[in-house]
């Protein structure tokens, strides 16, 4: 099946919602994204990683080294309280958003 | 917050560089190890599921360069890094280094220098309090197609600064030099009103600055010297205040020393030692008349009082003016004089650069220098381009390398601009220093004699952000064509391993080099010019000859002169003839009267130069002698008024007859003279060597009243040398404590033309640095294409052709791209000759030889570059070359 594009921006919100339920390194956001996408979005690591670092310098995670289920040292990364309001927030706009469109695509 | 958490990594980054890098290795890494590890269990082999997972992953290298660009503090880290890298190929490549660094000092360089004389000349602001305040104050005639009259009368100056109302600060001044100490030498002064200091708001740095009560009649004479002075004359001792400085012989009383760096408000010139109007005729008694109304010799810089803007000191000036006007205007002007002088219109324009006369006289000369070294540096630009463009293709598979392990076009492209800027700033670097020596030679060359011209040319900040400013903008222009060429084929291409140059690069190649062609023609064609106006006016015949004359000025000296003076001059071995006059030609100043035939009514406005001349002027200038005779030792005070009159003259006012023996009627110094005209004598061009030589009568020295200026002109022959140190002299024992100066007719002649000498020297001078460039990349491009050509060259000559054809083949080349060159620049030329039209003398801008002799030295130049890799390409081995590559 053709994987979609990640619409602009939905990234970092995707990323703190699958962080805001248990801490993960950055194999395990990839997997997880594809599945609770129904393989629908393939995230390329060339963009993961930029954003995840990104979101941990702007104090929206924190990253601690510990061992992964392999027993081999991974990153793991954890939503910090702001990331934690971020988190909120971005939802909460695209709850608007989604529920605009619907409402213009059902409403036409 | 967001900032200093931003800072706060930055500097995070900074210190912990390796071991984030390290830790961004480690995560990668730990993502293929888990992503492996889960192909493995869904039934791969080890090294298959490896290999997927780094696959997956886009690359480790490409997926770390993708990060480290997110991070904050990234871009100086990489900058750094590009620098670094940049200095590690510079030092790899050192004859192309210093090729391209040698190119870029000498096109900013010019830049630099020209641009240090506009900033001295016309953009640096005065060393005074607050200059952007300061407004020049000049005056027009209504209906005046002249430019504003820049000198103002004392009386008119002390009338302006008691409009406190408007101004809170009148300056006038203008400069003087003064015979000081025994043996005398020149110092150059100033002559300024009383609020001079406080209008400029300067303070001293020892004793007191002038005030207005030096400044009023009777007030004894003080002078302010400056701190440059104190300094050389008095190793900065405070006792210099309260010691008397002998000026012209008159012991006037040190007073203060004004502030470093103030030089005077005359750009351009020192003023060592100040005094105020007032005492002036008190060291120089000649210049008593400079106080009255109808001399109008001050410059004047004012200070609109607080919160008056300049338009509205202009509109309140304006609105008093009619009002004050009456008793300010010299009363001995005729009627119409008078009114217009009443009727005339100030205007204040932005004064804080200061004054100078030399603003009106370099100020187009400058600009067009200036175009001319900014397509000087378009050149370098051009040459620099195409030598990056050349050795691109050597560095193609380096950054195809980099291209494939991960790093972004743009990414490459901002590390070859920052070698690019690099080699710019480099280059400047070298250029500034280039401008600072130079700087002074061109502060020599526009120094005319008798003032000198003084600029401070140390690189300031104008300079040095002017120079800056150049070098990034040339940086990128030069490396940006390069930057996207190199990175253009994408990482594939180059890899093969055949890896050529793509196509786009020879088309660029032969453009840049016809466009240096092109601006060259404009630059060689203009430097023509310039050397044609200079050649000309230099060959012209002014009317009399100026070799061998050697001139004195004894300004106002005149009473001291003995009847037997010249005689004893005239008695010194080498000395051919000596004699005295008023005005000497082209010495700048000149004094008009008016005069008619007489029984015509005598005009209210000056119409005729008046010289006034002694026994053996004519002979002694080789002025030729038409008809009549010159005056004698006979024409003295108590004989008949004789005159002498030129072509000029006579053609005016008797048409064709002969003048001699008919009377005049003039003014001469105010009095009603009836004057025989006894000679008539060939024209001269007195007034300037670009006008037409001006209707002039000669009167007799001897017969003039008052104190004069007074120049003796002596012809000598044989030792110059020693005839100058006779009349030093003979002449200092008559004469102490005056300077007594011996300088050479020809160079006051000289120095008329010192605009046109600059333009032709420079112009020269820039026009050949731009052929050398040309020629310089014309050779680059044919030495790559043979190079390229090898193959090629190798078939032809397998196949029979002879070295000559070869050697034909590619200065073809070179020559379309010459003549492609030349056609582009005709109508460049065309164009901007629009612009110097008024700067040429017995010239037409458009004028066949210049230009034709200006293409022919550009294809000369041209073939010669061309030939050096046409015979290369003509000694190749043919086999050798078949197996090239």
């Amino acid at each position: 099946m053709d994987k979609l594009d990640i619409p602009q921006g939905t990234l970092d919100l995707m990323i703190l919602t699958i962080l805001a339920r248990e801490p993960m390194h950055g194999y395990g956001i990839s997997q997880k994204l594809a599945a609770l996408s129904h393989n629908n979005f393939q995230v390329n690591p060339g963009s993961l990683f930029p954003s995840l670092y990104r979101l941990e310098q702007d104090g929206k995670l924190k990253a601690e080294w510990r061992p992964s289920e392999n027993n081999r040292n991974a990153k793991y990364y954890t939503l910090t309280p702001a990331g934690r309001r971020q988190l909120e927030r971005h939802r909460e706009r695209w709850d608007r958003i989604s529920f605009a469109i619907t409402s213009v695509l059902e409403g036409a | 917050m967001t900032f200093l958490r931003r800072l706060g990594s930055v500097v995070w980054w900074l210190l912990n560089r390796n071991r984030a890098e390290q830790g961004l290795a480690d995560e990668l890494q730990a993502f293929i190890d888990l992503s492996a590890a889960d192909k493995m269990r869904g039934g791969l082999p080890a090294a298959e599921a490896r290999r997927l997972a780094v696959v997956e992953l886009g690359g480790v290298e490409q997926a770390k360069e993708r990060v480290r660009t997110y991070r904050h503090g990234a871009m100086l880290d990489e900058l750094g890094r590009d620098v670094r890298y940049a200095f590690r190929i510079f030092v790899k490549n050192p004859g192309f280094t210093i090729i391209i660094v040698l190119t870029l000092a000498l096109g900013i360089g010019a830049n630099t220098a020209i641009f240090g004389m506009i900033d001295a000349l016309m953009l640096r602001w005065l060393p005074v309090k607050n200059p952007q305040e300061l407004v020049q104050v000049t005056f027009q005639a209504p209906g005046a197609t002249t430019p504003p009259a820049e000198s103002f009368s004392y009386v008119i100056v002390r009338a302006l600064a008691e409009q406190r109302q408007i101004f809170s600060g009148v300056a006038g001044f203008s400069g003087f030099r003064f015979d000081v100490g025994s043996p005398a030498s020149r110092v150059p002064g100033a002559i300024v009103t009383g609020r001079y200091y406080e209008a400029l708001g300067l303070n001293p740095v020892v004793g007191r600055l002038l005030t207005r009560e030096d400044d009023e009649p009777g007030a004894s004479p003080v002078v302010v010297i400056s701190y440059h002075y104190w300094e050389r004359a008095f190793a900065r001792s405070s006792d210099a205040v309260g010691q008397n400085v002998r000026m012209n012989g008159v012991p006037v009383r040190i007073v203060g020393v004004s502030p470093r760096g103030f030089v005077g408000a005359n750009v351009g010139s020192t003023a060592d030692l100040t005094i105020a109007v007032a005492a002036f005729p008190q060291v120089k008694p000649d210049a008593a008349p400079l106080l009255g109304p109808g001399n109008f010799w001050l410059r004047v810089l004012a200070r609109p009082a607080p919160g008056v803007s300049r338009a509205q000191a202009a509109a309140r000036l304006n609105a008093v003016w009619p009002q004050i006007s009456e008793p300010l205007i010299a009363p001995h002007w005729p009627a119409s004089r008078r009114k217009e002088m009443a009727d005339s219109v100030f205007q204040l324009s932005p004064g804080g650069t200061g004054w100078t006369y030399l603003r009106e006289v370099y100020r187009k000369p400058l600009f067009v220098l200036m175009a001319a070294v900014g397509l000087v540096l378009l050149i370098a630009c051009a040459n620099v381009a195409s030598l990056l463009l050349a050795r691109a293709s050597a560095r193609q598979r380096e950054v195809a390398v980099r291209l494939a392990i991960g790093a972004g076009r743009g990414r490459i492209v901002r590390q070859l601009l920052i070698e690019s800027t690099l080699l710019s700033l480099i280059g400047a670097a070298f250029g500034v220093g280039l401008a600072w020596v130079s700087g002074r030679f061109l502060v020599n060359m526009i120094s005319a004699a008798p003032g000198r011209v003084v600029f401070d040319l140390t690189p300031n900040w104008h300079i040095l952000g002017f120079t800056s400013a150049v070098a990034i903008a040339t940086g990128v222009l030069f490396g940006v064509a390069p930057a996207l060429q190199t990175t253009a084929a994408g990482p594939s291409l180059v890899l093969k391993e055949d890896a050529r140059m793509s196509g786009s690069r020879s088309r660029l190649l032969p453009w840049l080099v016809s466009v240096q062609v092109a601006l060259s023609l404009v630059l060689l064609a203009g430097a023509g010019l310039f050397v044609r106006t200079l050649r000309n006016l230099q060959n012209l015949d002014p009317g009399f000859k100026a070799e061998g004359v050697l001139l004195v000025d004894l300004e106002g000296r005149r009473t001291a002169v003995p009847d037997d003076f010249l005689d004893e001059i005239q008695r010194i071995p080498g000395v051919v003839s000596a004699s005295v006059s008023t005005h000497t030609p082209l010495s700048g100043s000149v004094w008009s009267e008016p005069a008619v035939p007489a029984g015509q009514r005598i005009p209210e406005r000056d119409n005729a130069y008046f010289v006034g001349a002694g026994p053996r002027f004519l002979s002694t200038m080789q002025l030729h002698l038409i008809a009549g005779r010159e005056f004698t030792n006979r024409d003295s005070a108590d004989s008949p008024a004789v005159a002498i009159v030129n072509e000029a003259f006579a053609q005016r006012h008797f048409a064709k007859q002969n003048p001699v023996g008919q009377h005049l009627a003039a003014n001469v110094r105010g009095n009603r003279t009836d004057l025989e005209i006894v000679g008539l004598v060939r024209n001269t061009n007195a007034a300037g060597l670009r006008k037409a030589p001006p209707p002039t009568v000669y009167v007799a020295y001897a017969q003039l009243t008052g104190d004069l200026p007074t120049a003796l002109a002596i012809r000598a022959t044989g030792r110059i040398g020693s005839v100058v140190s006779a009349i030093q002299q003979a002449l200092q024992s008559k004469l102490p404590g005056t300077a007594i100066e011996v300088r050479p007719l020809s160079a006051q002649v000289e120095a008329t033309i010192v605009q046109e000498r600059m333009m032709a020297t420079l112009a020269t001078a820039f026009g050949l640095l731009a052929l050398t460039l040309a020629c310089i990349g014309l050779y680059g491009l044919l030495a790559y294409s043979v190079a390229q050509r090898t193959k090629e060259i190798g078939i032809r000559m397998a196949l029979g052709a002879q070295g000559a054809r070869v050697v034909t083949l590619v200065l073809k080349g070179g020559a379309r791209l010459v003549l492609v060159g030349i056609a582009l620049g005709l109508p460049a030329m065309w164009a901007a000759s629009r612009w110097v039209e008024s700067m040429l003398f017995g010239v037409t801008r458009t004028d066949p030889a210049t230009i034709g002799g200006a293409i022919v030295l550009l294809m000369a130049a041209a073939q010669l570059a061309a030939y050096l890799p046409a015979r290369r390409a003509s000694r190749l081995d043919p086999l050798g070359a078949l197996r090239h590559e």
